[in-house]
């Protein structure tokens, strides 16, 4: 089989510009807030919450746009699951090195200007310099955002507006991740209304993030095994 | 491109006779293949093919395997006594039937024929 | 390739929209498949395709069940609407993906056809106008060169002289390179004379299945005195009939021996055939 290029070129280039893009918007907050003489806390962990739904959306995307192509230029269901599969499992991490390059790169400015880099949400790190944790973090939280994006794209692909019973699962899911990360749920929606406390050992977070991800790709892959291409409008 | 009252095959098979007729193709000189003729038509080659069965039912063309499809050296003959059976009941005889309906008086059909052969 | 249909049936919640259909294509030729709105076209080529799992009954090509058979489906291709291309990109960039996808995409000769279409390659798909997401679907279609290659009404919104540039193409590269091509129209007329055989189906079920020319030959329309007509008519089957003062038009459907044709001759009868569009009409009969 071959590697998913063409799935994880064009968001990967994408997912660049994006990054770049974060990184002068949080430059030019920083900016704003300064100029009103108040210290800002770390521009860039609010900044990192924005790539949870860009990762929902390349989910979605791949069942809704790339589903349907690879079926009608002949390959299987199968195929396409285990290369979306794939694309998932590089993208994550790619998404997961670009935030921590991002925390790194504002731990260095603050530290040349004088700041300290405060976060004021909890997290499986103490310091943004601590590189492995802080990549672990957002691989778990990204890689369930992705599978849940893959999920409620299939559903709507399949069923239309029948998809939104899918909603509630991706949830479950995205909790059942951030649950593993921390205790708050970085969910503007539902701001702490769920509590999920798992006991912080770097095992259990480790394990049930990775059991997630798992999940969310067993979960869409009952939705895609006999999916059946949409019959055109007429 | 076709008149939609004889099957194309037919027209196909009627044309490639009347170049045998006028010597547009010569005996034993190969006719264009199938596939020319399909694409130039814009037929199924299939449909084409017919045509040229026909004419190697009849004996006009006949086939060289591995090569196509040629004109048989007697066919322009075995054609032009073909159409000298049927000459009468189908041309004169349907030109006098319309010479009688629209009024035009045998004499002057008759006077016409005598100037054409000069 | 080799297609056998044993009775299928798809359902669609309560609509059935193939029932217990049955046909065998020997494959190698260019089918036409007709059937009124609604009659289970698309149904049965998205079936063909693996696009959709039936509700019942068996597909096999060349020996071997379709659905989610990577061997086979690589060699299958089912045209509709634009040809499922990715609507992120520009039409060359959808070209790419096909030939990434597909094995046997020639995309030499796809950006060819483009230009024979005068679709821009740098244009995107999203932004393309019904007519040329049409043609570029067209261009998925012959370029996959896939051994089964199925169009379903893909050159709706396609102008005439773009639809004729579709048909020439087609035949030259079928003649250039054999395969098995299924086409379902509306446009009858514009395409009956590329069909070898033709496939009708009407409401789920197939009605006929013949060689076209056979088909033709078995449609005639016979003119003539009134009286006269009406006496040659009788105890045929007849789709047809108009009355023009003293003149009728009929429309019969069935085989002539010899004795039939020596009888209308004798009455002065006029004998042709009849447009494909008037045989499919009359066979997929009533109004709804």
């Amino acid at each position: 089989m071959r590697f998913p290029s063409r799935i994880l070129g064009g968001n990967a280039v994408f997912a660049l510009i994006g990054a770049a893009a974060l990184l002068t918007i949080c430059a030019g907050a920083v900016a704003v807030i300064t100029a009103f003489g108040n210290t800002p806390d770390s521009a860039w962990e609010k900044a990192a919450q924005a790539v949870n739904w860009y990762s929902l959306m390349v989910g979605i995307s791949l069942a809704q746009s790339y589903l349907p192509v690879y079926l009608a230029h002949g390959q299987t269901r199968r195929r396409f699951g285990a290369q979306a599969a794939v694309a998932i499992g590089v993208f994550g991490p790619l998404l997961a090195a670009l935030v921590t390059a991002g925390y790194l790169i504002e731990s260095g400015i603050y530290r040349l200007i004088g700041w300290s880099q405060v976060l004021t949400r909890p997290h499986v790190f103490d310091e943004a310099t601590q590189v492995p944790l802080v990549f672990l973090e957002y691989l778990i939280e990204f890689l369930a955002w992705l599978t849940a994006g893959a999920f409620i794209g299939s559903g709507f692909y399949r069923w239309g507006l029948g998809g939104l019973l899918t909603i509630p699962v991706a949830v479950g899911l995205v909790v059942l991740a951030e649950g593993a990360i921390g205790t708050e749920l970085r969910l503007p929606i539902l701001p702490h209304a769920i509590g999920v406390d798992v006991p912080q050992s770097l095992g259990t977070t480790l394990g049930v993030g990775l059991g997630t991800f798992l999940v969310g790709l067993a979960l869409t892959w009952l939705i895609i095994r006999d999916i059946p291409v949409r019959n055109p409008k007429s | 491109m076709f008149d939609d009252r004889t099957p194309i095959y037919r027209q196909i098979a009627d044309r490639i006779k009347a170049d045998v007729l006028s010597e547009a193709l010569k005996g034993d000189e190969q006719v264009m293949s199938t596939n020319q003729y399909a694409a130039f038509y814009r037929i199924n080659p299939a449909t084409a093919a017919k045509a040229f069965q026909q004419l190697v039912d009849e004996g006009v063309l006949y086939k060289r395997r591995g090569v196509g499809m040629f004109v048989s050296p007697d066919a322009r003959e075995a054609l032009r006594s073909e159409r000298r059976k049927s000459f009468f009941a189908e041309v004169v005889d349907p030109m006098v039937a319309e010479a009688k309906t629209i009024g035009v008086p045998l004499s002057q059909v008759i006077e016409r024929i005598r100037e054409l052969e000069g | 390739m080799k297609i056998e249909v044993d009775d299928l049936v798809m359902r669609y919640g309560a609509t059935t929209a193939l029932d217990r259909l049955s046909l065998n294509l020997e494959g190698g030729k260019i089918y036409g498949l007709l059937g009124r709105n609604g009659s289970g076209k698309t149904t049965l080529l998205s079936v063909l395709a693996a696009f959709r799992r039936p509700t019942g009954g068996r597909v096999r090509i060349d020996g071997q069940p379709v659905f989610e058979n990577a061997r086979l489906t690589e060699r299958i291709s089912l045209i509709r609407d634009g040809g499922a291309t990715v609507e992120l990109g520009s039409a060359q960039e959808a070209v790419g993906f096909a030939e990434w996808l597909r094995p046997g995409f020639d995309g030499r000769y796809a950006r060819s056809l483009m230009a024979l279409f005068g679709l821009d390659p740098k244009k995107s798909v999203s932004g393309m106008s019904k007519g040329q997401r049409a043609a570029l679907g067209v261009v998925m279609g012959l370029a996959s060169r896939a051994p089964l290659t199925m169009f379903d009404e893909a050159y709706l919104g396609m102008d005439a002289p773009s639809r004729y540039a579709f048909y020439d193409a087609l035949l030259s590269d079928y003649l250039a390179n054999p395969r098995t091509i299924i086409l379902s129209t509306h446009h009858i007329e514009e395409v009956a004379s590329l069909f070898e055989e033709v496939v009708i189906i009407d409401k789920g079920r197939l009605v006929v299945h013949e060689e076209s020319t056979r088909l033709l030959s078995r449609g005639t329309a016979v003119t003539g005195p009134a009286a006269q007509v009406e006496a040659f008519t009788t105890g045929l089957t007849v789709l047809n009939s108009r009355r023009l003062g003293p003149t009728t038009a009929a429309t019969i459907y069935g085989d002539l021996d010899e004795a039939r044709l020596a009888q209308a001759a004798a009455a002065g009868l006029e004998l042709g055939p009849i447009p494909m569009q008037d045989l499919f009409v009359h066979l997929t009969g009533e109004r709804r």
